[in-house]
This record gives C-alpha cells, structure tokens and sequence, in this order.
C-alpha cells in the first residue's frame, strides 16, 4: 500500500543534511534584479542549486482527481461520431459550449477560462496520455505523479524537481500543497521537504511558543524507522509557521481592497488557491504548488455533477489569475491541470462514463501562449478497450513546464526526451 | 544502533530521573523493544487491537495473560452500539452519525470489534458525499460491517455487493445487463480483493455484466439489502471471468476471485501493513495467506493468528506503526479518561486527515507514514493542548510514561519529562510524544 516504506530508514536526518550547506552564495545579487518584487523571491532565488532555475517562476499544479471528462471540458462541436457514442450526453453538452473556434468549445460552465482563453492565456493540450494506459486510479495516478508510464519509480515528478535543483531544507515552502492534509505523491521525495497547509484558517500552534518549542525538541529526537519522517515535519511547521503567518495576513488586508474577487466558498478548490495567492504574492518564497479538486469520477449521472465541478474549476482559477493579476505577478505563474485519465467516449446506462484514456490538460496564465496543440484523438478509431488513443505523451508537457518556464533540465527528471510541445511563450518574451 | 531501552515497566523504579540516557552520538537510534516482557506485549496488543487502555484497562488484561486476552478480544461478540441520537425517519445527520461512532468506540466493552469495524470501513469503503444521507445506508452499512467483521470473505463480499451504501458508491445499483456499469466490478478486483495484475479487463466488464441487476430496496421490500431484478440483469451468452467461461452470477464472480491465490495474499498483506508491520517478510505473508485459504477465509482464524505470530512481538515490529488519527483521538481520551470529550475529535478529524464516512476516494485512508506531514503534526499537537486545557483535573501521571509509553522513552522525552513541573506538564509531554502517536 504505502511505496515509501523501506526508502524511509534510508533517509538521513535533516541536521546532518543540513551540515556543511551553504546557503544564501549570490541570493542578495539576484534578490536586486527583483527590486520590484518585495523579499518576495529573494527566498525562492536563496534556495536554487543551481543557475538555471534562479528565476521568480511559480507553478501551480491543479489535480483533477478521479478522472476528468475531458470531451465535456474541451467539447468537439463537429464531430457526429461524439453524438452518436454518448448522445444523452453530447446532446447536453454541444449545443450549448462556448466557442473556441470552429471545431471546439468550452463546457459551458466556464466564463472564467474563455475570458483567458480570449487573451490568448489558454493552451489546451489535446491527446495526452501514455503508453499501455492504465485504468485503476491509484496506478494511473501514480504513473502521472511519478512520470514513469512503467510504474517503477516512487518520487514524484515535482518532488525529484526540488531536489535536483532546490534546497528546500530550511526552505520548507518551496513545494507546498494547500487544502489537502498529506503531501500529494506528485511532490513526494525523500530528500525534499514539503509543506502541506490543510486550512489557512486552523493553521499554527495552539498553546504558544513553550508548545512549540517543547514540540519541536520531542519530535525532532524521534528514534527508529520514523524518526527523519516526524523530524522532518515538525521542522517544517516551524520553519514555515511565520511565512505562513505573514501571507494569511496579507490576505485579511489585500482583499477587503478588491470587492470584485470571489473566490467561490463550494468547494475547497477554491479556499486552496486563495491561499496559494496568498503565499506567492506574500513573497512567502513558493514555488512549486499542488492543489487538488476531486469528484469527477462520474459512472452515474455525468451531467449535473461534471457541470458543478467544472464551474468550480472555472471560478477558481479565474479568481485566482485575477488575484495575481491585481498583485502584479500573472506574468510568473502557470497553471496547469492534470487527471489520471479521461473518461470512455461511450456513455453508460447509469447516464455515466467508465474510466478512459487519452485526456486533455489545460495551461493557462500569462506566460502560455494560447492556442491548440497536440492532436485530436479520432472518436472512429478507438482502441480495442473502446477508447481514444493518446496522441501525446504526458511527459513532453512536463518537459515543457520543467525546461521552459522552471529553467530545469528535465530530462534529468524524467529520464528522456519528448518532442517539444510549445505551448510556452519564448523565455523573455 | 546504540540500544535505547531506557525504563523496564518494573515498577520498582520510582521516576523517570534514575534512567541512565545512553550517548546516541547522532547516530539513527532505534527503539528497544521491551516485547520480551508479558505486560508490554498486553499494551502493545491493546494498542494495535483496540484503541489502547486507560487507566484500569490495562491491569484487568494483565491478569488475563496474553494468550486469553487474544481469545477474548476474536471471541466476544461486539457490543450492539445503541440507536443513533437525534435520527429522525431515514435521514441521517452525518455529524450525528460521526460522533455516535467515535462515542461507542470510548464506549463500547468490545473495542477490538470497533477497531475491525474501522479497518473495513476503510478497505470496503464508502462515503456519504456520495451515497448521500436521505437514507440511512451509511448507517445500515457500520452495522453490517461490524456484524460480519469476523466472519468469511465469501460472506463478507456478498454483503459488501448488495450493501445499499456500497451500491450506491460505486454504482451497481444502477448497472445493467444492456449496459454494464463497470465501477464495482473494477474496484471489487482491484481494491478490494485481488490487487492490481491478476485480472485483465476482459474479467472487469464480465465481472460487470455479472453482477448488473441489483436495486436499491424501496420501502415495500423491506429491506436492507439490495434486490435481485432478472429482467435488468445480463441475459447474453457465457461470459469468461478469471479464466473460467461459462454462467455468471453474484456467487460465481466470488468463487472465481477466492480460488485465486491472489486474493489471499492481497488481504494478508493489507492486514499485516494495518496490524503488524509496514515492511514484512515475505514469508510471513505467505504463511498467514496459506493459512488464510485453508480456513475458508476465516477473518477470525486470520487475526488470531497474527496476534498469536511471533512476528506480532519481534522487535521490528515494536512502534513500526503510525496511529490514525481517530486511533491517537481516541487513545488520547481513553488515557484521560475524558469520554466527555468526545465532541473535540469531530473538530479535528478532517485536520488531521481522517473523517469517519468521509474516506478520500475509494482506495480508504492511506496508512503510517502518509498521516504525517506538517499540516497533521500541527493538528495532532493541538488536539492533545485543547484536549488537557478542557480538564480541571487530570488522572495521576507518576506512571504515565510506564503505562502509555511501555517506560520506553526516547533521550529527549525522558529529559522534558524529568524537567516537566507538574502533571499537567507531563500529561501535555506524554500526548505530543512520538511515542504515543506510534504504535
């Protein structure tokens, strides 16, 4: 069940880590090539390795967990084969989307992602998959988590970016996953420290600092098999708590200023990205983010349930570029969406969809340049499981995210390389 | 590996002060297991069995002895929890449903059935976001699950199938022979049974068209599981599931998963990773699987025997685990003896990760070290403040770290504890310890 059991006892602890570390070598030089940037990636600058990844880039990884339909997201609006596949569901979706273009348009619950889509803010990745898919949630999840279609690896992707390019000890906000309460297999590395902030409002140490303290010496001299785990954890709770502290404060100031943003209070998408606006625009030194919206495992009753998801999906993330927008920093941020899979083309007698495959993602910010990209799965030719073959290779997207907006070298993550899908405005452009 | 076995639970031994602290020099320390002595094995069974002891609990197991309190805890029949409160005709308030759970497992005389309930909730998991609380099926479906946690797999999987809460979840209730809905039969193979890599999907959608037909009951049935419609099951021809081709019904699609081996293994493995160790032999697993089928899948001879292994008491197995957090909530009141409490673990549940009825998907609750992370040691350390700041007085600590702790205590707990003014101090030390989050 749980990957990292024996890889626990090899994990050192972080004081013996941290000896000999230096930090902060060239972060005041580069801290004032972001003058206009209050402190706020001087910290985030402070903790790259290596030069290429000292930038002010943040990314923000949004899970759709269960499976997101992804033919009710990006609607084909031409193709006769979707009506005749699902029609209870086509006849419900196409007629009303918003069009793109000729051929496609947005699910009708999503305003917000148009209105970026209209300032060239959107790409949208069709065809995205992998190889010999998997239709269990936990593998497929863990393949995209991992980036290892073979289901070998247990780091994650973003985890193996932090620790190949980021010293995140005594930095525990560079990767941090907000409304959730334990560290998304995506950012999960032995070597790295996380951040996991479940709710801004609950966030902090009842009892003041004896607690604390009296915490912090308890947990920190744990023996055996746990001992770097709780060590870890208690560490990063303290090293982050005035961070943490200082943002939520800026977010009980900054807003009451901006009558016009909402974010939606349904669902804790929407709590979780408020509070990941906070910490980017607090200059809380974060860098890779991971939030997740759950639900869209829809067998039964596709219609109603896939429409609210989405419209929360669409509120968030229009709320949350507006956030960034208004605090000067759309231009560092890219959003992205990711599902394990997508769902069968053919619906159910439950008014449903059974698991599937080739999905499509969405990238959207200022730093993507909007469009189409990829290729359209034929809906005439499906596999032999009855579903889309995948055209692109979720990994090249992450290639892209990782060279060109990170200024990583990915393929140092992910093991090789993929054609490059240019979905990314050119580096100081 | 410098030995760290620092207070016998010999009770001539009058404080923490005289413990001599051995120089741990940075190196990884581990903890010495005091499982050789009988009283450390009773609580650290209490604590993997039940919820663990409080004050009193652990001198009447004592006097039991190791192997009757085993004998005990599979053979007593669960306490009846008693009705919910405030339940008013089908619907369910899911806060009051929440709290009458965590209140019978303070309460209840017979905690190791809680502690069985809880563990399938979490592996035949449900939640009521979906199943919704118009009816009372989450309710109906603790019921049925503490009723035949002991019991045998094939019995087990039939009542899991036809669980109104369970059809609902995964859809079964509204599958049908025309057009298969293939949520259960998917997650019955993967997760709840055989584990991904021994089925394909041709036995995913044959086990699908199988077992479409089931309906929710309606009021008229009267009752409590689903009902069997042959005019909405599969009509078509042979179907081949797991390598046999032939009929298929209900009965066939469990005869076919229990004469996989895989089956055995997966579960065994599932309960030894809840029960006994995160990292185990293989061996081991193989023995108790072995075992496992030759009892017909009898969970209570399953449990009996890990108990009674002695990998149950090996010194890898001393603290490998990481209490959940309804499992450190409820230990925390159990230690106080603070049952009044109870209405705290409702306010910390989702913080720490783990709402009872509320799983996050249907793979259940992760385990150990995935109830770790910055976000839950905040929200576990809080607990234990609010909890002590809510008691004018406390039971007596002069043992507490003998009667909670098995008098095995890290260098640094013993120093805090040693420095600690007064009981309140040390109540506070002994709950935020490592040692009483670990198990």
């Amino acid at each position: 069940m749980s990957k990292d059991q024996v890889g626990i006892n090899e994990l050192k602890r972080r004081d013996f880590l941290r000896a000999g570390l230096v930090f902060g070598a060239g972060a005041s030089a580069l801290a004032a090539g972001y003058a206009a940037v209050p402190d706020a990636f001087a910290r985030a600058v402070y903790a790259a390795k290596q030069e290429g990844v000292k930038n002010d880039k943040v990314l923000v990884m949004i899970q759709l967990a269960g499976g997101n339909d992804h033919l009710r997201t990006v609607i084909p609006l031409q193709d006769p084969k979707l009506h005749d596949l699902r029609p209870v569901l086509a006849a419900q979706s196409v007629p009303m989307a918003l069009p793109l273009n000729g051929s496609f348009g947005l699910n009708q619950n999503m305003p917000g992602i148009k209105a970026l889509w209209d300032q060239g803010k959107l790409a949208i990745v069709e065809g995205v998959g992998y190889p010999n898919p998997s239709f269990s949630h936990f593998e497929s999840i863990r393949v995209w988590e991992t980036g290892d279609p073979t289901r070998r690896q247990v780091e994650g992707w973003l985890g193996k970016t932090i620790t190949k390019n980021y010293d995140s000890q005594g930095h525990p906000l560079t990767g941090c996953a907000c409304g959730t309460t334990n560290v998304p297999g995506a950012l999960r590395d032995l070597h790295a420290t996380v951040s996991v902030i479940s709710n801004s409002r609950t966030f902090g140490l009842q009892g003041g600092t004896r607690i604390e303290t009296t915490a912090g010496a308890l947990w920190k001299g744990t023996p055996g098999i746990y001992g770097a785990l709780f060590d870890t954890a208690i560490s990063t709770v303290q090293e982050s708590i005035s961070s943490v502290r200082t943002a939520l404060k800026s977010q009980s100031n900054g807003y009451t200023d901006n009558a016009k943003l909402v974010y939606p209070s349904k669902t804790e998408l929407g709590a979780a990205l408020q509070l990941a606006a906070s910490l980017i625009t607090s200059g809380s030194g974060v860098k890779l983010l991971h939030v997740t919206l759950g639900g869209f495992d829809t067998h039964q009753t596709e219609l109603n349930r896939h429409n609210d998801l989405i419209g929360y999906l669409d509120q968030s993330v229009a709320a949350f570029y507006h956030d960034l927008d208004v605090h000067g920093m759309a231009d560092k941020v890219l959003i992205a969406t990711w599902s394990e899979f997508s769902r069968r083309p053919q619906e159910n007698a439950s008014g449903g969809t059974d698991h599937g495959a080739a999905s499509a993602m969405l990238l959207m910010g200022s730093p993507v340049q909007g469009g189409f990209y990829g290729q359209t799965p034929s809906l005439s030719n499906l596999d032999s499981t009855g579903n889309l073959k995948y055209t692109v290779d979720f990994r090249a997207v992450y290639q892209e995210i990782l060279n060109t907006h990170l200024g990583a070298d990915a393929k140092e993550i992910l093991g090789q390389t993929f054609d490059r899908v240019p979905f990314l405005k050119k580096p100081g452009v | 590996m410098s030995a760290l076995r620092l207070l016998s639970l010999d009770r001539k031994i009058p404080s923490v002060r005289s413990a001599v602290v051995p120089k741990t020099e940075g190196k990884t320390v581990e903890w010495t297991s005091p499982l050789a002595q009988e009283p450390a094995r009773i609580a650290h069974l209490l604590r993997r069995a039940t919820f663990g002891a409080g004050p009193g609990d652990l001198d009447a197991a004592f006097k039991l002895g190791y192997g009757k309190l085993v004998d005990q805890l599979v053979e007593t029949p669960p306490a009846e929890p008693p009705p919910v409160p405030g339940m008013n005709g089908n619907s369910v308030d899911i806060g009051n449903l929440q709290q009458w759970w965590v209140d019978h497992m303070l309460a209840s005389p017979t905690p190791f059935a809680e502690r069985m309930t809880l563990f399938w909730h979490g592996h035949f998991t449900s939640d009521y976001r979906k199943v919704g609380t118009g009816q009372p099926y989450m309710y109906w479906q603790n019921l049925t699950w503490r009723k035949v946690a002991l019991s045998n797999l094939a019995s087990m999987l039939m009542q899991v199938t036809i669980d109104p809460a369970m059809m609902r979840y995964l859809d079964l209730a509204t599958s049908t022979g025309k057009s298969p809905n293939e949520n259960y039969s998917r997650e019955l193979l993967e997760l709840f049974t055989m584990g991904t890599g021994n089925f394909t999907e041709g036995d995913v959608r044959a086990g699908a068209s199988a077992l479409a037909g089931w309906r929710l009951p309606v009021a008229a049935d009267n009752s409590r599981v689903g009902i069997f419609e042959p005019r909405r099951a599969y009509s078509g021809g042979p179907l081949t599931f797991l390598g046999r081709t032939g009929p298929l019904e209900l009965k066939g699609v469990i005869d076919g998963i229990l004469a996989s081996d895989a089956s055995a293994t997966f579960l065994v493995t599932k309960i030894v990773h809840h029960f006994v160790s995160p990292a185990p032999q293989a061996r081991y697993i193989r023995r108790l699987a072995d075992e496992f089928r030759t009892s017909k899948y009898d969970v209570k001879t399953l449990m009996r025997s890990v108990f009674l292994s002695p990998e149950f008491i090996t010194g890898q197995s001393y603290r490998s685990l990481i209490k959940s957090p309804i499992e450190y909530m409820i230990s925390t009141l159990k230690a106080l003896k603070a049952p009044q409490l109870s209405k705290l673990v409702l306010d910390a549940d989702e913080q720490m990760g783990q709402m009872l009825f509320d799983p996050p998907d249907v793979g259940g609750w992760p385990n150990n070290e995935a109830w770790i992370s910055s976000s839950t040691v905040m929200a576990r350390i809080n607990f234990a403040v609010s909890a002590l700041s809510r008691l004018r007085n406390l039971p007596p600590a002069n043992d507490l770290h003998k009667l909670q702790l098995d008098g095995v205590l890290s260098p640094v707990t013993t120093k805090l504890l040693d420095q600690a003014g007064d009981d309140r101090a040390r109540w506070m030390i002994v709950l935020m310890s490592p040692e009483f989050n670990l198990k």
